[in-house]
């Protein structure tokens, strides 16, 4: 009987295997490594202070001294867009962490408790997840004033319900497996069903959202920057940047281009490996939510 | 199929009345004098003292926000405090600038994205498979905002193809739709990939499918084949046009702040830094309602399409 | 006879991540025209293989490697796309196995039928309707003229394997392939759709292909047997044949191992140990020799010849060449497959104990809408009775079956004796003590007396937690202290036979027998008295489950357990119990010792039952008259008076109009019938 534990053994070695030679998992792989080392890194490798002026280099176009030219006030870009980085990978990191932490609780709780409770966060849910973030943003910066804080909070309350979401359905799907049952009939809590039983196994699918959704948060911060309703300047985002390039774009078109860059390819690194690990690791997931 | 109706209109309902309600606390939770908020600082002292006769701004809370969801039934959204204007008047200006922008952007992205991923999922590792692959991804990884600037950038300034600012002259046919192309495309342009791939992965489940083997067991042509298994999978496409239509509405706002358009999304925006209160409120429920109307619809259209929901009374 | 399918030399394989899984090697065999050809075979055997290359639709990872159908003519293994698609529907069409799955859900049947029917393009739209309707009428719908535009959700599972029979009938193919047509529906639909089929076959002279695992339906419907063992054919020959004269080892064990054949009831049953080979590797000699009861040295190693017998052929060294053995086979009633000798099961209950588990008039109800619906809809009372005034009990040392089939609420019923549903009204009394109206809290210890064993069993094992954890959680839960974990794992692991290497393992490295095991050890942990079973055979072979069943009575012999089986297979409980209580929609119809239900039911519906279950002899085929109509009532639509008045054969106008009580002929046997068969002291008159 062998076989099969050779099988399941051989089946871990083969989703690893297929891990490491999907270029698109592979890809994604590097760039978010490139992503988190060039903010974690940031003050050493910037070749300039991203606040320090040079009136006479402004608007410069790319070059070898500033590889992403300079702003309007003679900042070099490079080195803002890498303390942007910062800004960004804070953000997302708090955020996702946030997020997917309440999420989860809100989930399971949604998943295994009674129904009306599950009808009432789910109604939640809907309502919270699909409303128009800018219309909360503007609406929340009229009460309170731009501020990264601002920024933070929106995010973590739009992007709550999708971690819910996602763990109501894997707790709801559990919910009614025989084994769950079966540890009711042995007599477990519900306590430690919830701990021990389900959210092992709600995890997994729950990371891998939270790889995919990195991006998003990541992008609302931009947007919001942009608008002038998240991050003051002169402190460096990458939505700063755009705005600032928006301004001059018609003299300094490389601006906007250089500052959309780090965007693009931080959201192509995560979609990428969000995708990767859940065509191997979970494959059901990508349905139905 | 009431009962159906009746939980989402509950919902619907509920969502309104919450956001009335934040609405409404705004204007108290700032500080300084609610009358001088709504009519701005250039107000005369017999002014404010009228509108806090006219709205009771000494009674208790609950009833102001009473007259404040009465008012707002009747059409009365306040007044511009720069122009003096209706709040209704101003918005009903600039929502068709809005609704044009808004559906000719699904439009064109529903259009162009389902049939993608119908034929991705038909044919899958042909060219066309590849290309839709690469496509959508490739326009999913750029957020809206930045598409509108490099829109700009590239046919506005580089290429000199299209119009960049404003909506276009009033009364000029041509010249409005030559504006629109590029927001439209901007805010359309993720939504192709998304949609594509959804479709895509929708197809490709529900052809793997025990009564899609059945169908073909029946010899079945491919064509009826790929007819029945589009019917079943457009279904969760719907949800997710459902549920995304709050980002196209994000997505627009960002667009029209960018183009300089003349829409309700400039408006709110314009709003905030001038601190407009009522034209944000007015706005704010607007889009609101909007949305979530929207949201309705498309679960009524699902209802309609699948006979399961239809019938679960 | 003339040959209307005729397959030579299939053979076909699937990629898979461990290799080329080598499903169906050189498999031969006619099918003649007008007459019903049953596939037989296990789990591993290649039988739906074999269905699917003949439509061409086989997986996208399979392959043919070789052989040729020969169909009308031509190979159908040549054919082209245009060519499959003409002859698929037409020619040859095909019933599927499970009728929930298998017809699309947004259209109605209508639209599914006239779409069947597009190639007869002198068919007006009307043409159409009227022949999906006459289909509909034909298989035993009733009013087909409005049904005609309902979708597959609106049918329960009996309407809708109906609907697709009709579905697949409606072109008048010459070919019907049937892919376990029974198997997701119960004994009583089960007989209506075998009558069914034959009658169809006579009235289109429709040629039949019917794979199938169980004995039963083969003998019942077919004409001719093919059996099938790990992609190869061991034997082939006419139904009577086959089971009355097996010549093929596999063939003989497999009908040894049919409880439904078995007459003498014992605990034990006959097992075939061991797995099928793996398909991956080099197979050499005989498929069968790692697991034949008459093995020789030599099997390994030579193919075994083709041996002819009338229209058949057999595999195998014993029959004939230089291995031969004229004594093989032996007599039918000779017994080649080893079997364990059993306890002798006592003739009446041992001694008169106090019953360990009593059930008295337990009523548990489910609701099925919230109140302001139930109010929308004018519904006054939204709720169903899942089970219904059911008393029963389970005396220390017995086991006990709980009969039904689906809908019996015999699941729900063993559910809410463990106190995992809230129940409605009624007792249950576990050693003495009302556990019904207890709080989690003071139930909790008593988990310890009685456990359960679930249906799935792989399902039922928490996917993250190694087998050690799962077995030893129990003492975990209960807070046993002082006892070394890892020592109590390797007994529970020996109690069940399981190897120690296993305990590191996790669920999903485990095969479905193993997982067995692993749930029994589970409920084994804390010595419990009372043990509840529910579909301990579901999902096994019939060679493998009485594997699971021989230990389940070792362990009662070992440590005096009582069970409380609950299954749906009537052929297994008359062999492991000592008193049978059959459910219908909710309610005990009849409960006694196993023997006397067998023998003489009182019930109309026990009776249904036990001579619904196809009998694996062709001599003993039913008459068609025997079926009983109709289907059970939706739960939803109780009828006022007997739940069964509306199917029984002897309804009379007093069992429509209130519910039979519960009446006990003698101390142990009693039932829920108004004209019951069996009166006091009488026996039935039987046909």
């Amino acid at each position: 009987m062998d076989v099969r534990r050779e099988t399941a053994r051989r089946e871990r070695r083969d989703k690893l295997m297929r891990f490491l030679t999907n270029w698109q998992g592979m890809t994604g792989l590097v760039l978010v490594i490139l992503f988190i080392a060039s903010a974690v890194f940031a003050p050493w490798i910037a070749p300039y202070d991203p606040n320090a002026m040079n009136i006479p280099a402004r608007m410069s176009p790319p070059g070898w001294d500033h590889f992403a030219g300079t702003d309007q006030l003679g900042r070099d870009t490079f080195s803002r867009i890498l303390h942007g980085g910062r800004i960004a990978l804070m953000i997302a990191a708090i955020g996702v962490s946030a997020s997917l932490v309440i999420g989860l609780a809100l989930g399971m709780v949604a998943g295994y408790g009674p129904r009306w409770l599950d009808n009432l966060l789910l109604m939640i849910f809907d309502a919270v997840r699909s409303f128009p973030t800018i219309i909360l943003a503007l609406a929340t910066v009229a009460l309170t004033g731009p501020s990264l804080g601002v920024v933070l909070a929106i995010v973590i309350i739009t992007t709550i319900p999708s971690y819910a979401r996602v763990a109501r359905t894997a707790t709801l799907a559990l919910r009614n497996t025989e084994f769950i049952l079966a540890e009711r009939a042995l007599g477990a809590s519900t306590l430690r069903i919830m701990w021990h039983h389900v959210m092992p196994n709600v995890m997994g699918p729950l990371l891998i959202l939270a790889a995919m959704e990195v991006p998003v948060v990541v992008t609302i911060e931009a947007g919001l920057s942009f608008l002038g309703l998240g991050v003051r300047p002169p402190q460096a985002s990458w939505g700063t940047i755009l705005n600032e390039g928006y301004l001059v774009i018609r003299d300094a078109p490389w601006m906007v281009v250089a500052g959309g860059i780090p965007l693009i390819l931080t959201t192509l690194g995560f979609t990428f490996l969000g995708e990767a690990l859940r065509d191997i690791f979970d494959p059901r997931m990508g349905r139905g939510r | 199929m009431l009962s159906y109706l009746a939980k989402r209109l509950t919902l619907s309902l509920i969502v309104v009345a919450l956001v009335l309600m934040l609405l409404f606390s705004m204007l108290h939770m700032i500080p300084g004098n609610p009358a001088i908020l709504a009519l701005g600082t250039r107000a005369t002292p017999e002014a404010i003292a009228e509108y806090s006769a006219r709205m009771r701004l000494d009674e208790p809370v609950a009833i102001q926000f009473l007259i404040f969801v009465g008012n707002a039934f009747q059409g009365d959204l306040g007044t511009d405090v720069f122009s003096g204007r209706p709040v209704t008047q101003v918005i009903g200006e600039r929502v068709g600038f809005s609704m044009a922008l808004i559906f000719s952007g699904m439009g064109w992205a529903i259009l162009l994205g389902i049939p993608l991923g119908c034929l991705a999922a038909v044919r899958p590792n042909s060219w066309i498979d590849r290309i839709t692959g690469v496509f959508s991804v490739g326009t999913i990884a750029i957020p809206s905002f930045l598409v509108s600037i490099w829109a700009i950038l590239i046919f506005a300034i580089q290429l000199g193809w299209l119009p960049a600012i404003g909506a276009g002259e009033p009364g000029d046919i041509g010249d409005q739709l030559s504006h629109l192309i590029l927001p439209a495309f901007a805010i359309g342009l993720g939504w192709v990939g998304y949609l594509a791939r959804m479709v895509r992965a929708s197809m490709l489940e529900v052809l793997s499918e025990p009564y899609i083997r059945s169908a073909r067991a029946f010899g079945l042509s491919p064509r009826k084949v790929t007819g029945y298994a589009l019917q079943v999978a457009i279904l969760p496409t719907i949800t997710v046009i459902g549920m995304g239509f709050g980002g196209l509405i994000s997505a627009a706002v960002f667009a029209e702040i960018i183009f300089a358009r003349p829409g309700v999304g400039k408006m709110i925006f314009d709003a905030v830094s001038d601190r407009n209160f009522p034209i944000l409120q007015g706005g704010v429920l607007l889009a609101t309602g909007f949305y979530i109307l929207v949201v309705l619809l498309s679960d009524l259209l699902i209802a309609w399409f699948d006979p399961r929901v239809r019938q679960s009374l | 006879m003339e040959t209307l399918l005729d397959i030579r030399g299939l053979s076909v394989g699937f990629g898979t991540s461990r290799g080329r899984v080598k499903a169906l090697r050189d498999v031969s065999f006619p099918v003649r025209k007008g007459r019903i050809v049953g596939i037989v075979g296990e789990s591993g055997s290649g039988k739906s293989t074999v269905l699917w290359s003949i439509l061409g639709l086989l997986a996208g990872n399979a392959k043919v490697t070789g052989g040729e159908i020969g169909f009308e003519g031509g190979d159908l293994l040549q054919l082209d796309a245009a060519g499959l698609r003409a002859a698929r529907g037409e020619k040859i069409s095909v019933v599927f196995q499970d009728p929930m799955t298998s017809q699309i859900p947004v259209l109605p049947y209508v639209r599914q039928m006239a779409d069947i029917l597009y190639r007869r393009k002198g068919m007006s739209a009307k043409d159409k309707r009227d022949k999906a309707v006459d289909m509909l009428r034909r298989v035993g719908i009733p009013d087909p003229e409005t049904r005609i535009d309902a979708y597959p959700h609106e049918f329960s599972g009996g309407m809708r394997q109906r609907a697709g029979i009709a579905m697949s009938m409606l072109t008048g193919p010459n070919l019907l392939l049937a892919d376990e047509p029974t198997t997701a529906l119960d004994v009583t639909m089960e007989a209506q759709i075998i009558g069914l089929m034959r009658q169809l076959q006579s009235e289109f002279d429709t040629t039949i292909v019917v794979v199938s695992h169980n004995l039963g339906l083969i003998a019942e419907l077919c004409d001719d047997v093919v059996v099938l063992y790990a992609g190869e054919v061991v034997e082939t020959g006419a139904v009577r044949d086959i089971f009355h004269n097996a010549r093929h080892p596999y063939t003989r064990a497999l009908l040894e191992c049919d409880p439904a054949r078995i007459e003498d009831v014992s605990r034990k049953l006959p097992v075939i140990a061991g797995d099928i080979p793996d398909l991956t590797g080099a197979l050499a000699g005989c498929i069968y020799a790692g697991r034949c009861q008459r093995a020789m040295p030599d099997c390994h190693a030579l193919a075994p010849p083709v041996v002819h017998r009338g229209s058949g052929i057999a595999r195998c060294h014993l029959l004939e060449g230089p291995l031969a053995d004229p004594d093989w086979p032996p007599p039918m009633e000779v017994p080649t497959v080893p079997r364990e000798a059993g306890t002798p099961v006592p003739a009446r209950p041992r001694t008169v104990q106090p019953p360990l588990l009593e059930v008295r008039d337990l009523n548990v109800r489910f609701q099925t809408m919230g109140p302001v619906r139930a109010r929308l809809n004018g519904v006054k009372d939204p709720f169903v009775d899942a089970v219904l005034d059911v008393s029963l009990s389970v005396r220390p040392g017995e086991t006990v079956g709980l009969v039904g089939e689906s809908g019996s609420g015999k699941t729900t019923l063993g559910r809410a004796i463990l106190n995992l549903l809230k129940i409605d009204r009624g007792s249950v009394h576990f050693d003495g003590r009302e556990t019904s109206a207890m709080a989690e809290r003071q139930f909790k210890p008593l988990r310890r007396d009685m456990a359960m064993m679930f249906q799935d069993p792989i399902g039922s094992l928490s996917p993250r937690k190694s087998v050690r954890a799962l077995i030893t959680e129990p003492l975990t839960i209960h807070g046993i202290s002082g006892v070394d974990i890892d020592a109590e794992a390797e007994r529970l692991a020996d109690m069940v036979r399981l190897p120690h290497a296993f305990l590191a393992r996790y669920p999903h490295e485990l095969s479905g027998g193993q997982a067995r095991r692993v749930g029994v050890a589970r409920a084994l942990a804390l010595n419990p008295r009372l043990i509840i079973a529910d579909e301990p055979t579901a999902g096994l072979d019939v060679s493998v489950q009485g594997e699971i069943l021989n230990l389940m009575a070792d362990l009662q012999a070992e440590h005096g357990l009582s069970y409380l089986v609950i299954t749906h297979n009537l052929p297994v409980v008359r062999h492991i119990a000592d008193r049978i209580a059959i459910m219908y929609l909710g309610r005990i119809v009849e409960n006694g010792p196993t023997a006397d239900i067998f023998a003489n039911p009182a019930h109309p519906y026990t009776r249904a039952l036990v001579e619904g279950v196809p009998k694996p002899d062709p001599d003993r085929r039913r008459p068609e008259a025997a079926a009983i109509g109709g289907e059970v009532p939706s739960l939803i639509r109780r009828p006022p008076g007997c739940d069964f008045a509306a199917r029984c054969p002897f309804v009379q106008d007093a069992c429509r109009t209130a519910k039979p009580p519960h009446v006990q002929i003698t101390p142990d046997h009693g039932h829920a019938c108004l004209f019951p068969l069996k009166q006091a002291n009488q026996t039935t008159e039987t046909t």
